[in-house]
């Protein structure tokens, strides 16, 4: 009996000690690199402070520094992005799941199939469609509702353009667990409510969308979190007034020289995401664990 | 000499050469010619005697900026003139690394600096040279091994020469000024007061780099805006964030700002003579100013760096980069001037020639015009930088 | 019964919206695929048709070398993936041990880091090692394809855990046993009863991570050094005159089997689980 436990903890052990060497190695230990370098614990740069101390952090912090207000202003931009997708997103979703009786898996690979191609090539076509002489201002010059001396100029390199193409990119990832949610649900609810005399609103409102409240989360959040660290596609389409926090971490590790205050910065984001992620769990479960 | 062996070569040799070059002492210079397959064995051309180059890895690792040999801008046009030479000669491919601007480069450098340097070359601009030396990963070139060395500018190689030895040889040189569409803008006078214009807000395009704190003080008459004290650095800080409003983009590549030229998302820019060459090329109707602040000038420059192997390799890299063929491509296709002394002008536009002043090169002194210089502030320009870019 | 969630016009509308949603996430794809063939540059006007990009795209030397080292870290770092999903899966599902809720959570933790601040962790993390390295033993490793794959791995492990157990969770444990009853060993029975049946999340796994692999460009930018793939080669050319209109033409290439792939595989995946749901009853 010993020995068939011990052999199966050795068995167990087999099993975790991969993965659990692997994330340990290559997850934890960056991470936590990250937060010595942002106190000065590491230096690699001729440029880093050799000794520790909390400065860097106390001058992002308190020293009214452009970084702090510009991640409120990422946090605003990806707030806006992910309610737009997770609002569009839904309604396919939702169609795909419940209205839809043949062909919806090849309608849905319909909408998954653009992910496909490079992302950045898609974020490139944009700049075509959207630029002063693009596609949609030539369309409007055609149409004489603009005259070619007076493109929409906002429509890129700008926060709106950062905005549209984040969407553009996001929808079809987050339609997916919408629909996973929606298509598991149970019909004979909405039977039983039109036959307790629901109007369809009625029933949609109080017994779908309560129900595919968790997955409308999860999609939420996995539009939110990226979207907060996005820094390709500000760089490609944003101009100056799209300049994010994910650029500004991105400028400090690749052309400021300063991976000290790089570090805070990015070691800040990934506190406040994991304070998010911490948050989010009191409301679901990961569904694979069965302790 | 070295544009004979260039010829040969290439193999156009005529029987006076033939008879000339096996007059020569070693006639190595024939002997080439006949056997390729024997030279990269060994036998080198003119210059002290050196090892076997075969002993060296080859593979050569050029860390470089785009359409400087790796075929991004002209595919063969670039290796033809920049390094075909030094294949014919070492049979060697180099291979590049690209660095979109000479921060990140610098950067890429400085992190591995502690470990290993994993490339053999690299190509930065004239300000940035001390940083590299100070580094300690630099060693300085024999100039002996480079028989082009004698065709290059000498006062443009002193920019080369650190703590008295010479750690770059300076290849290319060029101007930075205002770009500007002249069938949609008429500046007010011509300064780098354009790149500030409230009439064209939205149209203006600015470089991604901390050189706009440089030229916001040459504006501001600062007496020198590459060592500016904190309180003039803030106050062209605060200069740029007041402008920021009008600009549309920061551009990092210069084939960028042309791209936006041409798609009319931009009217004006802060330029290299290269961004001009596309524009011009593209049929559009620009202008390349010389602001009364006076153009800065760059020059630019290849290092070696001390943990290379291919330390011959390296040299007649930069040997096939001092000829005159790569001259006269920089020169006709960037619009860049080059350091050697030897171009034949006579194939570039005459108003090229005049409005790049590319036969006078005292234009390279102030106040004609005004050097990039090495900033020794350089955190706190980056730090000003950066704030400019996050406001 | 689609008429219980929707009345008629809701339906058309929800269609309608389908329909216009579609065409905007095909927009930029079309743009694409008509600038492949376009004479010029990728911007407007066009200047005339012609095939020549495909043609250049398939002799570009640092184009193909670009891909193939995508395709290297991708088949690479799936399959080690894969590997350790399996192992963390069964040991979620099938094992029961202290500090479980704790190893599911750090396993399921990448899913939720930025990719820029992964990829800055694992340069630095690299950087200091070759530190480490040269002061100890002289030597540097360097950043390179080595490092792109390790991230690839750790961002991908999530995903194919999320696949592998549902799966496994659904296969009877009697069969197992019945293997192990048998008197085969657990390796035996691992690779004669329990990996046949869980093909198909193996290979939905595999995908998932190749697709994650190939198109990734965040953590790539920082840890590829001196050998770009080919979303770093892409961003590189996005921004220069020359290679756009090939690499373009590449990537429709690469959308159109990828889209042949994703089918396959869905079709293969359907089939085997209606097979195997029958066999597991």
């Amino acid at each position: 009996m010993a020995s068939e436990q011990s052999g199966s903890r050795r068995v167990t052990a087999g099993l975790l000690s991969a993965p659990l060497l692997w994330l340990l190695l290559f997850f934890i230990v960056p991470v936590a690199f990250i937060a010595l370098y942002s106190v000065g614990g590491i230096h690699i740069l001729p440029t880093d402070p050799r000794e520790m101390s909390f400065d860097a952090w106390h001058h992002f912090l308190f020293a009214h520094s452009v970084y702090l207000s510009l991640f409120w202003k990422s946090i605003r931009v990806s707030l806006t992005v992910s309610i737009v997708v997770v609002l569009l997103a839904y309604p396919i979703g939702y169609f795909l799941a419940l209205c839809v009786k043949k062909r919806k898996y090849v309608l849905l690979l319909v909408i998954i199939a653009p992910f496909l191609t490079s992302y950045l090539l898609r974020v490139l076509a944009w700049k075509v469609i959207l630029g002063d002489k693009g596609v949609i201002n030539t369309a409007l010059f055609e149409l004489h509702l603009r005259s070619p001396d007076h493109p929409v100029s906002w429509l890129i390199y700008s926060q709106f353009a950062v905005m549209l193409v984040l969407a553009y990119v996001w929808i079809p990832f987050v339609a997916l667990p919408i629909f996973v949610g929606l298509d598991g649900m149970d019909m004979s609810l909405l039977e039983a409510a039109g036959d307790l005399g629901a109007s369809r609103f009625r029933t949609f409102l109080r017994v779908t969308l309560p129900l595919s409240a968790p997955g409308v989360a999860a999609a939420f959040i996995f539009v939110f979190v990226p979207t907060i660290g996005e820094f390709v596609t500000p760089q490609l389409v944003g101009g100056t007034r799209g300049f994010l926090f994910g650029n500004e971490v991105q400028d400090q590790f690749t052309r400021a020289l300063d991976w000290q205050t790089g570090s805070v910065l990015a070691f800040f984001l990934l506190l406040v995401v994991g304070i998010l992620m911490a948050l989010f769990g009191r409301f679901t479960q990961v569904r694979a664990v069965q302790p | 000499m070295p544009d004979e062996v260039g010829r040969l070569l290439r193999r156009r040799m005529g029987r006076r050469d033939l008879l000339k070059y096996t007059g020569m002492g070693v006639g190595v210079s024939a002997v080439l010619a006949a056997c390729k397959q024997a030279s990269s064995a060994g036998g080198l051309p003119s210059g002290s005697a050196r090892p076997s180059i075969s002993a060296e890895p080859g593979d050569l690792a050029v860390y470089d900026w785009a359409g400087y040999g790796d075929g991004s801008y002209y595919p063969k046009l670039e290796q033809a003139n920049l390094w075909q030479a030094y294949q014919d000669q070492t049979d060697d491919t180099p291979q590049f690394t690209l660095f979109p601007d000479d921060d990140t480069g610098y950067t890429k450098v400085a992190a591995a600096a502690g470990g290993g340097v994993p490339f053999d070359i690299v190509h930065p601009c004239a300000y940035r040279f001390k940083d590299y030396v100070d580094l300690g990963v630099m060693q300085p070139w024999d100039t002996s091994q480079i028989p082009n060395y004698s065709q290059l500018n000498p006062q443009l190689e002193q920019f080369g020469n650190i703590n008295g030895q010479q750690y770059f040889i300076v290849e290319d040189w060029g101007f930075i000024a205002p770009l500007y569409r002249a069938d949609k803008v008429e500046p007010q006078e011509d300064s780098w007061s354009l790149l500030f214009d409230d009439r064209y807000a939205g149209k203006i395009s600015w470089i991604n780099t901390l050189e706009m704190l440089v030229i916001a003080g040459y504006l501001n008459n600062v007496s020198n805006p590459w060592e500016m004290t904190d309180d003039e650095l803030n106050a062209q800080k605060e200069f740029l964030i007041s402008k920021k409003p009008l600009v549309r983009v920061f551009w990092d590549q210069s084939y960028e700002l042309f791209q936006d030229f041409k798609r009319e998302d931009v009217y004006i820019g802060y330029a290299w003579p290269d961004a001009y060459a596309y524009a011009k090329g593209a049929g559009l109707d620009v202008v390349y100013m010389n602001p009364k602040e006076g153009r800065i000038t760059w020059s630019c420059g290849m290092g070696l760096f001390n943990n290379t192997k291919n330390y011959y390799h390296a040299h007649d890299y930069v040997d096939s980069w001092s000829a005159t063929k790569a001259a006269e491509f920089l020169v006709g296709s960037y619009y860049y001037g080059h350091a050697n002394t030897h171009i034949d002008l006579s194939g570039v536009s005459p108003d090229i020639v005049k409005a790049l002043s590319l036969d006078d090169l005292s234009i390279l002194e102030p106040p004609n015009s005004n050097p990039e210089s090495y900033i020794p502030r350089r955190q706190d320009y980056a730090e000003a930088w950066s704030e400019v870019k996050a406001a | 019964m689609s008429d219980l969630a929707a009345s008629r016009g809701a339906n058309w509308t929800l269609r309608i919206f389908f329909v216009v949603l579609v065409l905007f996430l095909y927009l930029p794809l079309v743009v694409l695929l008509v600038f492949s063939f376009n004479k010029g540059d990728v911007t407007f006007p066009l200047e005339g048709f012609t095939t020549s990009w495909y043609r250049l795209a398939a002799t570009n030397p640092e184009l193909l070398r670009a891909l193939e080292r995508s395709a290297f870290v991708a088949i690479a770092s799936s399959l080690i993936t894969v590997v350790l999903g399996v192992l963390a899966s069964y040991a979620l599902v099938r094992r029961s041990f202290w500090g479980k809720p704790a190893f599911a959570a750090l396993v399921f933790s990448p899913l939720v880091i930025p990719y820029l601040v992964f990829g800055i962790s694992l340069l630095v993390l690299f950087t200091a090692f070759d530190r480490f390295l040269t002061v100890t033993m002289g030597t540097y490793i360097g950043l390179g394809l080595h490092a792109v794959t390790i991230g690839h791995v750790v961002v991908a492990l999530p995903y194919t855990i999320l696949v592998i157990t549902p799966l496994l969770e659904r296969l009877s444990i009697s069969l197992e046993e019945a293997g192990h009853d048998l008197g085969a060993s657990p390796w035996q029975t691992f690779w004669r009863v329990t990996f046949p049946l869980l093909y198909p999340a193996l290979l939905s796994a595999f995908l998932i991570a190749l697709t994650l692999s190939f198109d990734e460009y965040a953590i790539a930018s920082f840890l590829a050094g001196s050998s770009p793939t080919w979303p770093v080669f892409l961003f590189a050319q996005l921004r220069v005159p020359s290679q756009l209109p090939e690499l373009v033409a590449v990537s429709s290439v690469i959308l159109l089997s990828s889209v042949f792939l994703v089918v396959i595989a869905e079709i293969g995946r359907r089939r085997s689980e209606r097979k195997y749901a029958i066999e597991a009853l």
